[in-house]
C-alpha cells in the first residue's frame, strides 16, 4: 500500500456494519466504548489496513510499544518509515531518536523515504561493565520531552524496565517503539501496543499481538518502494 | 548674521541670548538647553567597607574581597580593591539601572549578605572620602562635592588608616578629627607632616585627582574548596561542586558567557588527583543543569581514596547568545528551539561520551560508504530541511541498513552465499566512481533475498578476482 493513510481516529471495523444512527450516536465524544478505550492522539502509519486495524487508527503519540521482527533488520523499520517522514518532516518537529541501532542507517535511503535527516539523531550505546546503558538512554530520550519518538534495539528487556519505559514515554509525551526479536513475543509485556512482523514476498505479515482497544489479528503489507525498479547508471 | 538654533546646544553655559521679538521663541532650542542640566556626571564611589576583615588578620581576606570585587561587577566595571578590608567602586553612571542611591545600597547589601560579610555601605565623590567614611563606620551618603567638607569634619583621623605615631602628634597639638586637620594652614602642615600627607588629604576632598588601579578579574574561572574532612561520600561531594558551580555561574553571568569545557580536579592525600572532564555542545552558565551533569560522571568516577578537596577548572568563556523568550511552547507550532532538546543531548553526551551522538547528512556521493557523514548534533534548532537535494542524489533504491565495512562473502560458482543461497533479483547498478581521491570504486550492485526472506543489497567487484560482498540490508 502506498503512504496515503492520513486518516484518524478510523472506526473500528466492526462499526462499520451498524446503523448509520445508532453510529452517529455512539459517536458523541463522552461515550466510551472498550473497543475504542485506547483512542488517543495518534500518528497515521502511513498503510491505510494497517490503521485500521491499529487503535485510534494509528501508531499512539504517547506511549510505549513493541515491534516484534523475526531477525533485526526484517521490515520493522519500514514498517515505521512513512509515519517518521510525516512526523519528521512537521515544521514543529522535535528529535527522532535511535538508540543503538543493529547497523548503521543508511541516510541517503532515509532522505529519499522523506525523512528529515536533521530531526535524526543517533545514539551508540556503549558496554558499562556488562550492562548496555542503551535502556538507560532510551528512558532519558522518552522522558525528557524533547522528541517525537524514539526508537531503540535491545534484546533484553524485563518486564519492569518496560514498565518503567513506559511511564517515560507518557510523561514526554513521546512514542516510544522497542525492537525486539521474536523470542521475547512469549513474554508479558506492559506495553500499549505489539506487533510481530515477519517478511512475506515484497512486504511483511504483521500480527498484532497485543492492542489494547484494537482489532488483533494479522494482515499482509506491501512496501510502498518495493514496486522502485533499480535503475542504471546513464 | 545669525547663528542657527541648534548650536546652542554647544555653548551651553552661556546661551546667546535670542533677540527681542514679537513672536515666542520655537519651543525646540528651550528643550534642549534643558539637555546639560542632567545630573552632573562626576565620580560617585561607594567603598564597601567590612569591618570584621580589619579587626582579625585574617588570611582570607584578599579572597573575600576578590570574591566581592567579582560579584560586584554586575554594578559597574570600574572597581578597585582596597586592602585589606573595603572594595570600591564608582557607581555614578549606574545609579539608574539600580533604583538610585537607595536601591543601589541594597542590593549590595544583600551581596554582601549573601557572602556572608556585613559590610558598610558609604557614598561619596572621592575615593578616599567613601573609604575614609566606611572605615569611620558612617554609611553617609554624600552625591556632591560641595557637601563633602562637611561630612568629613567629623571623621576620626584613624579612618585615615595614618600611622599611630603621626596622629598621637597631631593629637598633641589638638587636632583629632579630618575637619580640624583640613582647618591646618597647608604650608605648615606640609612641612610638619610630609607632603605626602598633604596630598592624601587633597585626594580626600577631591582637590588633587586620585587614580586608582582597576580591579580585572581574571579571565578563566578556577576555585578550589577544601572539604570539611575527607571524604568519598557523593553526597558531599556533589554539595561541594554544586557551590563550587554557583560561584562560576555568577562568573559567567558578569560577562555574559557560557563555556565549553570544564574540569574538576579531586584532590587526595596521596594518590594523584582525579580528573573529571566535561565537554559541552553548546556554551552552558547555568549551574543547576552543569551540577545536573556532573552528576552524571561523578557517578561513574573510581576513586583511589577520599578526597580533600574539590578544584573547578573552567575553559575560556565563550560568548553566550541571549536567548529570547519565545511564545510557543517547544513541540508547539513555531516553538522549535527545544530547550529540552539541549538538556537532552548534554546529558546523554555526560554519561555515554561525546563520541556516541551522531546526527547524518548526505554527501553528493554515488559511492554509498561516501553519500553520507556522521556528525556531531549541531544544536537544537532545525536547519532548513534538507529534503530537496537528494533525489538527484539518490535516484535508485537504497537499503536503509548500511553494514560498517563491506563483508565478503563465500560463492559457489560464482554467486555469493550467506548462510545459504542467495537469489539475486532484478538488474544490477552499476557504481564506477572515486577515481580522483582514491577511493576508487567499480562495483555492480545487486539486490539478493536470502532463505528466510531477508532482503540484502550485495556488490561484484568489476576487477579480476570478481569478490561478492554484502554491503547492506533493507529493513
Amino acid at each position: 500500500m502506498s503512504a496515503d493513510g492520513q486518516r484518524r481516529n478510523a472506526p473500528p471495523p466492526s462499526a462499520a456494519r451498524t446503523d448509520p444512527r445508532l453510529e452517529q450516536l455512539l459517536a458523541h465524544p463522552a461515550l466510551w466504548r472498550a473497543g475504542s478505550a485506547a483512542r488517543g492522539a495518534v500518528w497515521p502509519s502511513g498503510f491505510a489496513p494497517l490503521d485500521a486495524g491499529l487503535p485510534g487508527g494509528g501508531w499512539p503519540r504517547s506511549g510505549l510499544i513493541e515491534i516484534l521482527p523475526m531477525r533485526f533488520g526484517q521490515g520493522e523499520l519500514q514498517l515505521l518509515l512513512p509515519a517518521l517522514a510525516s512526523i519528521t518532516r512537521r515544521p514543529e518537529a522535535r528529535w527522532c531518536i535511535w538508540v543503538a541501532p543493529p547497523l548503521q542507517p543508511f541516510a541517503p535511503a532515509l532522505a529519499a523515504a522523506g525523512v528529515a535527516l536533521s530531526r535524526l539523531l543517533i545514539v551508540r550505546a556503549p558496554m558499562r561493565g556488562r550492562r548496555p546503558t542503551s535502556l538507560w538512554a532510551f528512558e532519558q530520550a522518552l522522558g525528557s520531552g524533547a522528541c517525537d519518538c524514539v526508537f531503540a534495539w535491545t534484546r533484553h528487556a524485563p518486564a519492569r524496565h518496560i514498565r518503567r519505559l513506559h511511564l517515560a514515554a507518557q510523561r514526554g509525551n513521546t512514542l516510544g517503539v522497542l525492537f525486539r526479536t521474536r523470542e521475547a513475543a512469549g513474554e508479558a509485556s506492559p506495553a500499549m501496543l505489539r506487533v510481530a512482523l515477519e517478511p512475506r514476498g515484497d512486504g511483511a505479515r504483521v500480527t498484532l499481538l497485543k492492542s489494547r482497544g484494537g482489532a488483533r489479528g494479522a494482515l499482509d503489507l506491501i512496501w510502498a518502494a518495493a514496486a522502485h525498479v533499480p535503475q542504471r547508471m546513464p | 548674521m545669525r547663528v542657527p538654533k541648534t548650536l546652542d546646544l554647544f555653548a551651553p553655559q552661556a546661551p546667546e541670548r535670542p533677540p527681542r521679538r514679537a513672536v515666542p521663541p520655537p519651543v525646540q532650542p528651550v528643550q534642549m538647553r534643558k539637555t546639560p542640566a542632567r545630573p552632573s556626571q562626576a565620580p560617585l564611589w561607594l567603598a564597601v567597607h567590612l569591618p570584621q576583615r580589619a579587626q582579625a588578620a585574617d588570611p582570607v581576606a584578599p579572597r573575600a574581597l576578590h570574591s566581592l570585587a567579582v560579584r560586584a561587577q554586575r554594578f559597574t566595571p570600574r572597581i578597585s580593591l582596597a586592602p585589606p578590608d573595603a572594595v570600591l567602586l564608582e557607581v555614578r553612571s549606574s545609579l539608574h539601572l539600580f533604583g538610585g542611591v537607595d536601591g543601589l545600597r541594597r542590593t549590595m547589601a544583600g551581596e554582601c549578605a549573601a557572602l556572608g560579610l556585613p559590610a558598610i555601605l558609604t557614598f561619596a565623590p572621592t575615593a578616599s572620602a567613601a573609604l575614609a567614611g566606611a572605615r569611620a563606620g558612617r554609611a553617609f551618603t554624600v552625591l556632591e562635592a560641595g557637601q563633602l567638607a562637611g561630612s568629613l569634619a567629623t571623621l576620626p583621623l584613624a579612618a585615615l588608616c595614618w600611622s599611630p605615631e603621626l596622629i598621637e602628634r597631631l593629637a598633641r597639638i589638638g587636632v583629632r578629627t579630618v575637619g580640624a586637620a583640613l582647618r591646618l594652614p597647608r604650608a605648615g602642615f606640609a612641612q610638619r607632616f610630609g607632603a605626602a600627607r598633604l596630598a592624601e588629604l587633597d585626594r580626600l576632598t577631591g582637590r588633587a585627582a586620585e587614580p586608582r588601579e582597576r580591579f580585572e578579574a581574571p579571565q578563566r574561572f578556577r576555585r578550589r574548596r577544601e572539604l570539611s574532612c575527607e571524604s568519598d561520600s557523593h553526597a558531599l561531594l556533589a554539595a561541594t561542586l554544586r557551590s563550587l558551580l554557583e560561584e562560576l555561574s555568577r562568573f559567567l553571568a558578569a560577562r555574559q558567557c557560557g563555556v565549553l569545557a570544564l574540569e574538576c580536579r579531586l584532590w587526595h592525600r596521596q594518590a594523584a588527583p582525579t580528573r573529571c572532564v566535561l565537554r559541552l555542545g553548546t556554551p552552558l552558565a547555568d549551574a543547576a543543569r552543569l551540577a545536573a551533569l556532573f552528576d552524571e560522571r561523578l557517578r561513574m568516577l573510581t576513586l583511589p581514596e577520599p578526597v580533600r578537596a574539590c578544584e573547578l577548572r573552567a575553559g575560556w568563556p565563550v560568548p553566550q547568545p541571549m536567548h529570547t523568550g519565545g511564545l510557543w511552547q517547544p513541540g508547539e507550532r513555531g516553538g522549535l528551539a527545544t530547550a529540552p532538546g539541549v538538556e537532552l543531548i548534554e546529558r546523554l553526551r555526560a554519561r555515554l561520551g561525546p563520541e556516541a551522538l551522531e546526527t547524518l547528512a548526505l554527501v553528493a556521493d554515488r559511492r554509498p560508504e561516501a553519500a553520507w557523514r556522521a556528525g556531531p548534533p549541531a544544536s537544537a534548532s532545525a536547519p532548513a530541511p534538507d529534503a530537496g537535494a537528494q533525489a538527484a542524489v539518490c535516484p535508485a533504491r537504497r537499503p536503509l541498513w548500511l553494514l560498517p565495512a563491506p563483508r565478503p562473502l563465500r560463492q559457489r560458482r560464482g554467486l555469493p552465499r550467506w548462510r545459504g543461497a542467495l537469489h539475486l533479483e532484478g538488474e544490477p547498478e552499476r557504481i564506477e566512481t572515486g577515481w580522483w581521491d582514491g577511493g576508487e570504486v567499480a562495483r555492480d550492485y545487486y539486490n539478493a533475498r536470502d532463505g528466510r526472506g531477508r532482503r540484502l543489497w550485495l556488490f561484484r567487484e568489476r576487477e579480476p578476482p570478481h569478490r561478492w560482498f554484502l554491503h547492506g540490508v533493507y529493513g
